[in-house]
């Protein structure tokens, strides 16, 4: 358990800072955190998806939900990697390429650790409360502050890069601005999340093919022409 | 073929424009194996810009695929020939010392960095041309993209230029092996890493001024260039196809770049 939990301590407090974690352990490797990414996404995403029980049809809702929230990190990750790879060689940062991505990847570890642990205040809304608009609520207030939550642990592992090089800064923006644009569309395409409980359960919703940036510039203009 | 690939990576690290590097006025690439790699990457966008295309259709028709595909190489291919005596001859009246070759290279290499760019956003490009029905948000998207790396391309052209100019005077008027760091400068400061000495491809050389040479040609050079690209885009339209028009290899000529651009932005909203 201890020898479990460490790493994850280690990764809370950004390893590599000089924030003094609990042990001196090794930096994680790679293949650790997208281990992380997966296990913790998995499993948040089983809670979220467990919204309307699993009787009849709806365990394969716990199944689908679980397997979207790892897919759209790592999804959305990859579709931004080569951008990312051209313009850190651009503005001269090739060599700290192997660890910047680390630290990207150590981020979304983070997104999904948070996540997991608020996993159980999850459950207890469903338990709470049945209506499914303010589920879908809640868990976009989850994922929300997960992600805030996440901003820190992105500039306390980022730090040594900045203080080595200033324009690690800008990339790193720019990074969070294409990792935003990608995601948002890659988690509009993954609906349904918790899945109505009025609809059949399926992996992807019928007809919600389509772009989310279209919808919400189209809700925006529908209020406004009102 | 790996050879030029190498050649196109030490373009983006800065490595080939560094001033040790253009001592002899010119920088060390190959045009014709970096011309082959820009197709390759040219090729690759267009692939990648022409998905649409078929997703809208259903699966049904590949034409606009395939024209695609041609069509982004040859934009910026047929943009480079038409501009290229007309940026020469300005950038010799100017009175700078680039010669022919040498504006070539510097050229190719720009668009080099500019379709490396592009290549590398067509990940991105292809998520969204699969997932959207929207052939004005598609529109807006590639040219979002196209100008990101247009930016970075041209950036990459204004800093070797001024590296060039740099590099091609007779002696530098600032030595810097006489700044000698006082005492307490030297304290403050700590020393540069090893790696990050070297400015990168599109950073400005420390403590130098743009040259007034430089800066004519590169306006010049942008205003040429741009104009021509962007008419040039819009003849070869068109490059995504409209789902709601038969395919065509190309479109009858009314309107302009700029009036779409808006008419496509209003089209989203609606």
């Amino acid at each position: 358990m201890r020898a479990f939990l460490l790493p994850i301590d280690n990764l809370l407090r950004g390893e590599e800072t000089g924030l003094t974690p609990l042990e001196p352990t090794p930096p994680l490797r790679l293949r650790r955190l997208l281990l992380f990414i997966l296990m913790f996404g998995l499993l948040y995403g089983a809670v979220m998806g467990g919204y309307g029980g699993i009787a009849g049809d709806r365990w394969k809702q716990v199944i689908f939900s679980a397997v979207k929230v790892p897919f759209l990190l790592l999804g959305t990750f990859l579709l931004s990697l080569p951008s990312f790879f051209v313009v850190s060689t651009l503005l001269g940062l090739r060599e700290d390429f192997g660890q910047s991505v680390r630290a990207l990847v150590a981020t979304q570890a983070g997104v999904t650790i948070i996540l997991a642990s608020f996993a159980p205040f999850t459950a207890l809304w469903y338990v709470s409360f049945s209506d499914y608009q303010s589920a879908v609520i809640f868990n976009a207030v989850m994922f929300g502050l997960a992600s805030l939550a996440a901003q820190v642990l992105l500039r306390r592992i980022y730090a040594p890069l900045i203080a080595r090089n200033s324009r690690h800064r800008m990339l790193v923006r720019a990074w969070l601005i294409v990792y935003a644009f990608v995601g948002i569309q890659m988690g509009w395409l993954l609906r349904p999340f918790i899945g109505d409980p009025a609809m059949p359960t399926r992996f992807f919703r019928a007809h919600a093919w389509g772009n989310a940036y279209e919808v919400v510039l189209r809700m925006v203009w529908n209020l406004m022409t009102r | 073929m790996f050879h030029w690939f190498k050649q196109l990576d030490r373009i983006l690290r800065g490595e080939a424009t560094r001033l040790s590097a253009l001592r002899a006025g010119t920088i060390d690439v190959s045009v014709g194996g970096l011309s082959a790699v820009l197709l390759i990457l040219g090729l690759l966008y267009g692939l990648c810009m022409g998905l649409f295309s078929v997703i809208a259709s259903g699966g049904r028709t590949y034409a606009q695929l395939l024209a695609t595909t041609v069509k982004v190489p040859a934009l910026f291919f047929l943009t480079l020939l038409i501009t290229f005596p007309s940026l020469y001859v300005f950038n010799a009246l100017v009175g700078s010392r680039l010669t022919i070759k040498s504006v070539m290279r510097l050229l190719v290499a720009a668009l080099g960095v500019m379709l490396t760019v592009l290549a590398s956003l067509g990940t991105i490009v292809a998520f969204f041309s699969v997932s959207t029905s929207s052939y004005s948000f598609m529109i807006l998207l590639n040219v979002v993209v196209f100008a990101i790396s247009g930016f970075l391309g041209l950036l990459f052209l204004l800093q070797t230029l001024h590296r060039l100019s740099i590099a091609q005077e007779p002696e530098p008027p600032i030595a810097p092996v006489e700044h000698r760091p006082s005492e307490g400068e030297a304290t403050t400061i700590p020393p540069p890493l090893p790696g990050t000495t070297e400015p990168s491809a599109i950073e400005r050389v420390d403590g130098r001024m743009l040259g007034s040479h430089t800066r004519v040609v590169f306006r010049i050079w942008i205003i040429v260039f741009g104009l021509v690209g962007a008419q040039m885009g819009w003849v070869l339209r068109p490059f995504i196809g409209n789902p709601n028009l038969p395919f065509a290899l190309f479109r009858p000529r009314h309107s302009n770049f700029f009036e779409a651009v808006l008419h496509h932005i209003w089209n989203l909203f609606r």
